[in-house]
C-alpha cells in the first residue's frame, strides 16, 4: 500500500463524515489525544479522531522544513528532529505523552522560548485543512516568506478546532543551539521582572526566563563563547541538568502547578510591575520575561485579576479548572466578535464544528 | 463564488466627491496631477486614476469616509508613500484614495517593553529617527522609505528579515477601520493574544482589501553592541548560493545576507561608484551582536565562504561605510535601470525552500538566457527569496512578451519546487493568475473571507484575491 492512497482514503473518510454532518445539521468534535481538552472550548458530537492520520510526510533536515500529518505525536516529531540536530523552536507544551501535532497547532500554545524565538504561529509555514464543507484546502507552503494572498495558515493556528480539521502542517525548523546553560538568582518578584527585561534588552542570548518560588531562572543558549560570556556577565549560580527543569516547567509538572486549585494565566506587558494579586508570592509565578504570569487562585478572584490585567495592557483567564467559557477567556469587543463570526462562517457555514 | 464590482453612476461618484469636499475642504483633492501621483507605486506604471484623493487626520474621519463609500459603493484605496510594486494603488474602478501622510504620529514609545505604537503614515526612517535616543531600532528594511501602514498591509520584509523576521513577526496588534466604518483593535501589548482568531495576521498582508490599517503596535530591538558588514566575491554564482545555504543550515544568525549576480554587480559598480570590486557574483553580509559574538560569526562565515571559493573579503565597521554599501544594495533597481537607458523593467519575487535555492537561481538564469533580454539577479538569499530584474524596451511588444513569459516561467518553476511566486512584494494586480496555481481551491476560502468582511467589495477591489 502506498502512502498516497492511505492519505486519500483517510481524507475521503473524513470528507464524507463532514458532508453527512453538514447535511443533517449534526456536530463533529475534532479530537487528537485529548491532552489539551482542558484548555479549549467544549466539543460535542461525533468524533473525528485525528490520530488516524499519522506520519512525517517530508523531512529533509537541510531544507529546514518538516511536513507532518495531524495525528503524529509531537514527541515523535521532536525525536526525528533531535536526531538531525534540529528542534521546534517555540518549545510546545505537550501536556500528555500522546499529544498530537494537530492539537498543538489548533491550541496554539508555545513554551518558555516563545518571547525569544517566536510563537508557534511564526513557525507554521503552511497547512492543509478540511473546512466545514468537506473541501481539502492548502494554504501557505514550505518557504520562509510568502505573501501570496491572505495569511490563512496563521488564522488556523490557535483556531481550537472551530474552523476545520487541520490535516497537515509544514514547520520551520531551527538548529539546536551548540551550548546551553541556566543561571539561577535569588530575587524578589519585582527585581526579577526588572532583570528579565533589562538583560533581554542588552542582547544577551537568553532563551527562557521564569521566576518561581523566590528564584529567577535564566536560560542562555547559542554559540559556546556567547553563552559563556553572558553567563559571566549575568552572574548567579549554574543549574544542574537544566533541560529537565525546563521540560518540567513547560509541562506544568513543577510543584507550583500541583494541587486542584484553579490556575489562572495572565498575559500583560512584560514590564508590568509586580502586584500581589494572590494572597502570597508563592502563589504567583512569572514567565516569558514578565509577559506571562501564573496564579493559583480561586475563580472568585478572577474579576480582580482581570481588572488588573487590563490596566497592564493584557487579559486573563482560568487555564486549568475553568467552569465555563467565560472563565476561560474574556469576551471580545462587539465589533471584533462580529468579524470573528464572519470568519467562522466563511470556513464552517453549516456550523459543523464547535464554536469558539 | 465570484466577487463582482460595478462602478456606480457618475452622479453617485460626483455626489460622493462633493460630500467629501464639504466635510474635508482643502484636504479633498481632485486635480489630475495629484490623482495621477496617487495611482501607482514604484513598479510598472498602470493607468487607472482615483476620482479623488482625501487626506484624513483621524481614525474617526476614516470611519466616516468608509461609511459613506460603503453606502455609495465607491472603492477605497489606502496610500502610504507610493512604493508598492505590484499595482496595488491602481484605481481599477476609480474611487477614493486615502492618503495617510497626515496620520504620521508616533503615539507611544515604550522603551522598556521594547514596543511602540504608530499611526499608519509614519515612515520607517521617521520611526527610527524618533526612537534613536532610546537605544532601540526597528529593523524591517525594504529599502524604500515606506510607511509602516503600507509595510503592514503588504507584509513587507527586506534585507533584515533573515534575522528579525518580516512585518508578520513584528506586529503585536493593529487598529483597523472596517468597510462599515467600525474601528476595531486587534491584539494587545501582551505577547499572548486574547481569545479568538488571529485577526492581526489576517489584516497584515491583506493589501487594503479587508479594511484600512490606521495604527500599528510594533516590536523594537536593542541596537546591537557591534554591527559589522562584509562583502565577499565568488567566481561562480552557484557556489555563492551554496555558501548561503550552508550558513543557514548551520544556524549562523546573520542579520543580512544578500546576493548580487555578475550583471547586477556591473550595474551597481557603475551606478553606486563602488571601488575595488569586480563584476562577479557577490555576497553582501551584516553581523549583529556583542563583540565576541560578531567575531565568531565572521570567522564561521569566512571558513564557509572559503570552502565555496569565496575571496576578497572586505569589511565595513564604520557607519558611513556600511551606509554606502547598503545604499548600493538598495539602489540595485535604479542601477539596473541606469545600466541600459531607455528600458523599463519589472522584478520577479520568488521564494523557495532553502535547499532548492541554488537550483532555482540557476533555472531562473537559464530562463533569462532564453529570453535574450538583459536581466540581473539580486536577492535576500538567506530566506530563499530573490528577484530577477527583467529589462525590456517599452516600445517593443515582442520584448515585453518575452519579459512576461520569462517572469511567468520563473514563478512556475518556484511553485514546482514547493515555493511561492511572491515572497515579499505581494499579489496586487500582476500575480492574480499565479495565485490560483499556487493555492488552488484555497483561493475560494480567501474569496469567501473577502466577501464576508467586505460585502460590497469596496476595499481596493480587484487586487490580491482573483475576482473569479
Amino acid at each position: 500500500m502506498c502512502l498516497t492512497s492511505y492519505e486519500q482514503i483517510m481524507i475521503e473518510h473524513w470528507q464524507s463524515q463532514i458532508k453527512a454532518a453538514a447535511a443533517k445539521g449534526a456536530k463533529l468534535a475534532i479530537r487528537g489525544s485529548g491532552s489539551k481538552a482542558f484548555c479549549g472550548p467544549v466539543a460535542n458530537g461525533e468524533i473525528i479522531d485525528t490520530r488516524e492520520h499519522v506520519g512525517i510526510v517530508e523531512y529533509e533536515p537541510n531544507e529546514l522544513v518538516i511536513v507532518v500529518r495531524c495525528g503524529t505525536r509531537i514527541a515523535d516529531v521532536e525525536k526525528a528532529m533531535a536526531d538531525a540536530g534540529q528542534m521546534l523552536a517555540f518549545e510546545p507544551p505537550h501536556f500528555g505523552e500522546h499529544a498530537t501535532i494537530g492539537g498543538m497547532v489548533a491550541s496554539g500554545l508555545s513554551g518558555p522560548r516563545r518571547p525569544y524565538a517566536g510563537a508557534l504561529r511564526d513557525f507554521v509555514l503552511g497547512c492543509k485543512v478540511l473546512d466545514g464543507k468537506g473541501d481539502h484546502l492548502s494554504f501557505g507552503g514550505k518557504v520562509m516568506k510568502n505573501v501570496a494572498g491572505f495569511d490563512v495558515s496563521r488564522l488556523l493556528t490557535g483556531s481550537q478546532g472551530t474552523l476545520g480539521v487541520i490535516t497537515e502542517v509544514a514547520f520551520k525548523c531551527l538548529p539546536v543551539p551548540k551550548a546551553q546553560q541556566t543561571r539561577v538568582f535569588e530575587f524578589d518578584a519585582q527585581t526579577a521582572i526588572e532583570r528579565m527585561n533589562r538583560w533581554y534588552g542588552e542582547a544577551n542570548p537568553i532563551t527562557a526566563t521564569t521566576w518561581v518560588g523566590g528564584k529567577l531562572y535564566v536560560r542562555l543558549a547559542g554559540a559556546a563563547p556567547a553563552v559563556q560570556s553572558a553567563a559571566a556577565n549575568l552572574g548567579g549560580e549554574a543549574l544542574a541538568i537544566d533541560a529537565d527543569w525546563w521540560r518540567n516547567w513547560r509541562e506544568q509538572k513543577h510543584e507550583f502547578f500541583a494541587g486542584d486549585q484553579p490556575l489562572i494565566r495572565l498575559a500583560c506587558k512584560s514590564t508590568a510591575a509586580w502586584s500581589d494579586l494572590a494572597s502570597n508570592a508563592e502563589q504567583q509565578a512569572i514567565d516569558w520575561g514578565g509577559a506571562q504570569r501564573w496564579l493559583r487562585a480561586s475563580a472568585a478572584q478572577l474579576p480582580a485579576v482581570r481588572a488588573w490585567a487590563k490596566t497592564q495592557g493584557g487579559h486573563a483567564g482560568i487555564f486549568r479548572g475553568a467552569n465555563s467559557e467565560a472563565e476561560r477567556s474574556e469576551p471580545l469587543q462587539t465589533a471584533l466578535a462580529a468579524v470573528q463570526a464572519k470568519i467562522k462562517a466563511s470556513f464552517d457555514p453549516y456550523q459543523v464544528f464547535s464554536s469558539l | 463564488m465570484t466577487l463582482t464590482f460595478e462602478r456606480p453612476t457618475e452622479t453617485v461618484v460626483s455626489a460622493t466627491v462633493e460630500s467629501l469636499r464639504a466635510t474635508y475642504g482643502e484636504r479633498t483633492v481632485t486635480t489630475h496631477a495629484v490623482r495621477e501621483q496617487h495611482s501607482h507605486g514604484e513598479g510598472m506604471q498602470d493607468a487607472g486614476l482615483p476620482d479623488v484623493v482625501v487626506f484624513p487626520e483621524s481614525n474617526e474621519e476614516i470611519a466616516s469616509i468608509l461609511k459613506l463609500c460603503n453606502q455609495a459603493r465607491i472603492p477605497v484605496i489606502a496610500y502610504g508613500t507610493g512604493t508598492s510594486l505590484e499595482g496595488h494603488l491602481k484605481a481599477l474602478y476609480g474611487g477614493v484614495c486615502l492618503d495617510l501622510s497626515r496620520m504620521a504620529k508616533v503615539l507611544e514609545i515604550n522603551a522598556e517593553d521594547l514596543d511602540c505604537r504608530v499611526q499608519a503614515g509614519v515612515t520607517r526612517e521617521q520611526l527610527n529617527l524618533d526612537i534613536r535616543h532610546t537605544g532601540l531600532f526597528f529593523p524591517i528594511d525594504p529599502g524604500a522609505n515606506a510607511s509602516i501602514g503600507g509595510m503592514s498591509a503588504t507584509r513587507a520584509s527586506g534585507t533584515n528579515a533573515v534575522r528579525y523576521g518580516t512585518m508578520r513577526e513584528n506586529i503585536l496588534g493593529l487598529t483597523v477601520v472596517t468597510p462599515d466604518g467600525r474601528i476595531i483593535r486587534t491584539g494587545t501589548r501582551a505577547r499572548k493574544s486574547s481569545a479568538g482568531y488571529d485577526l492581526t495576521r489576517l489584516y497584515i498582508g491583506s493589501e487594503g482589501t479587508l479594511g484600512i490599517i490606521t495604527e500599528i503596535q510594533l516590536k523594537l530591538y536593542g541596537v546591537p553592541e557591534r554591527v559589522s558588514a562584509a562583502v565577499c566575491q565568488f567566481d561562480d554564482l552557484r557556489e555563492a548560493v551554496n555558501a548561503v545555504i550552508t550558513a543557514m543550515q548551520l544556524g549562523i544568525p546573520m542579520a543580512r545576507i544578500e546576493l548580487l549576480d555578475e550583471v547586477q554587480m556591473k550595474a551597481s559598480i557603475q551606478y553606486s561608484k563602488l571601488e575595488g570590486f569586480e563584476p562577479r557574483p557577490t555576497l553582501f553580509m551584516e553581523f549583529h551582536g556583542t563583540d565576541a559574538y560578531v567575531a565568531e560569526q565572521i570567522e564561521q562565515m569566512k571558513s564557509i565562504t572559503a570552502d565555496f571559493g569565496g575571496s576578497d573579503y572586505r569589511f565595513a565597521d564604520k557607519q558611513e561605510d556600511r551606509t554606502k554599501l547598503w545604499k548600493a544594495r538598495h539602489d540595485a533597481y535604479w542601477a539596473g535601470m541606469n545600466y541600459i537607458p531607455g528600458k523599463q523593467a519589472f522584478s520577479t519575487d520568488t521564494c523557495v525552500p532553502i535547499s532548492r535555492l541554488a537550483d532555482s537561481v540557476m533555472a531562473a538564469k537559464a530562463e533569462v538566457a532564453k529570453s535574450g533580454l538583459v536581466c540581473m539577479i539580486v536577492g535576500h538569499v538567506g530566506d530563499g527569496n530573490f528577484h530577477v530584474l527583467i529589462t525590456f524596451d517599452p516600445n517593443s511588444s515582442d520584448e515585453r512578451n518575452r519579459a512576461e513569459l520569462a517572469a511567468d516561467r520563473i514563478a512556475h518553476i518556484a511553485i514546482g519546487m514547493g515555493g511561492t511566486c511572491t515572497g515579499e512584494h505581494g499579489i496586487g494586480i500582476h500575480k492574480l493568475e499565479v495565485l490560483k496555481v499556487e493555492h488552488g481551491e484555497g483561493v475560494d476560502v480567501m474569496r469567501t473571507i473577502k466577501q464576508a468582511l467586505d460585502p460590497h467589495n469596496i476595499m481596493n477591489p480587484g487586487k490580491t484575491i482573483p475576482m473569479q
